[in-house]
């Protein structure tokens, strides 16, 4: 009775080329829109998880290490697996509107800009369930 | 001895508000139509069958421990949960919306 879709939440994708990957749900159309009649949300996540970074390493493979390839999509709830962590990051501006899926080049920059403050993220060792992948 | 015939008697209990639920009150039945009333918050309550998969039955005890909903483990399998709820077909799990003139939802809860 308590919704759970929300902004900020980490959910596993379930369909599709990012299937096992985790994202956070940056934006919910909880009716659907003219062209997809279904509940559905704008997700941000990982196409590409940062590698271990372990103490030995020098801060250029640290540098290297932590980099990270980010996707943005448009996912239907039935293809999504909630968990129950969440990550709040602010990804509202980066991924406002649906605007940011509508050319490539809009697209780019969003994943770009998403990509920065998820390495930030990474970075300061906060959400690590997130950043590490799930193994099946 | 008291412990089992007060179980008897709470699957009686549970059968006829299910009763009065198909009579008065919305549901809706099976494994999609539950996970989908659990995403958009309108499932009261969550019955499950005995021989549920396993991992299907973790799956929605997780979409119900998120959206705060209880879930009941009905004593019985899909086929009696069929017949419990008056349907000639089998149901491994069903979601309330709205229990009706049914106290289902009230009582539910204290039993588990």
């Amino acid at each position: 009775m308590v919704k759970f879709l929300k902004p900020g939440k980490a959910v596993i994708l379930l369909q599709g080329r990012f299937a096992g990957r985790k994202a956070v749900i940056v934006r919910v159309f909880e009716e659907g829109t003219r062209d997809r009649p279904y509940g559905h949300c704008l997700v941000a996540g990982l196409a590409k998880y940062p590698k271990k970074v372990i103490r030995k390493d020098s801060a250029k493979k640290t540098a290297k290490k932590s980099r990270v390839k980010c996707f943005i999509k448009l996912v239907n709830f039935t293809h999504l697996m909630p968990t129950r962590y969440t990550l709040d990051v602010d990804l509202k501006d980066v991924a406002a509107g649906t605007d940011a899926l509508s050319t490539r080049d809009k697209k780019v920059a969003a994943c770009k800009a998403a990509k920065a403050r998820l390495e930030e993220r990474f970075k300061t060792g906060k959400n690590r369930w997130f950043f590490t992948k799930l193994r099946f | 001895m008291v412990a089992s015939k007060k179980t008897k008697k709470s699957t009686d209990n549970i059968n006829n508000k299910l009763q009065l639920v198909m009579k008065s009150g919305k549901y809706t039945l099976g494994y999609k139509t539950v996970l989908r009333t659990l995403r958009n918050s309108k499932s009261k309550l969550v019955i499950i069958s005995n021989n549920c998969p396993p991992l299907r039955k973790s799956e929605i005890e997780y979409y119900a421990m998120l959206a705060k909903v209880t879930v009941h483990h009905f004593h019985g399998n899909n086929v009696d949960l069929g017949t419990a709820c008056g349907k000639y077909f089998r149901v491994c799990c069903l979601s309330i919306i709205d229990p009706g003139d049914s106290d289902i939802i009230k009582t539910t809860p204290g039993d588990q």
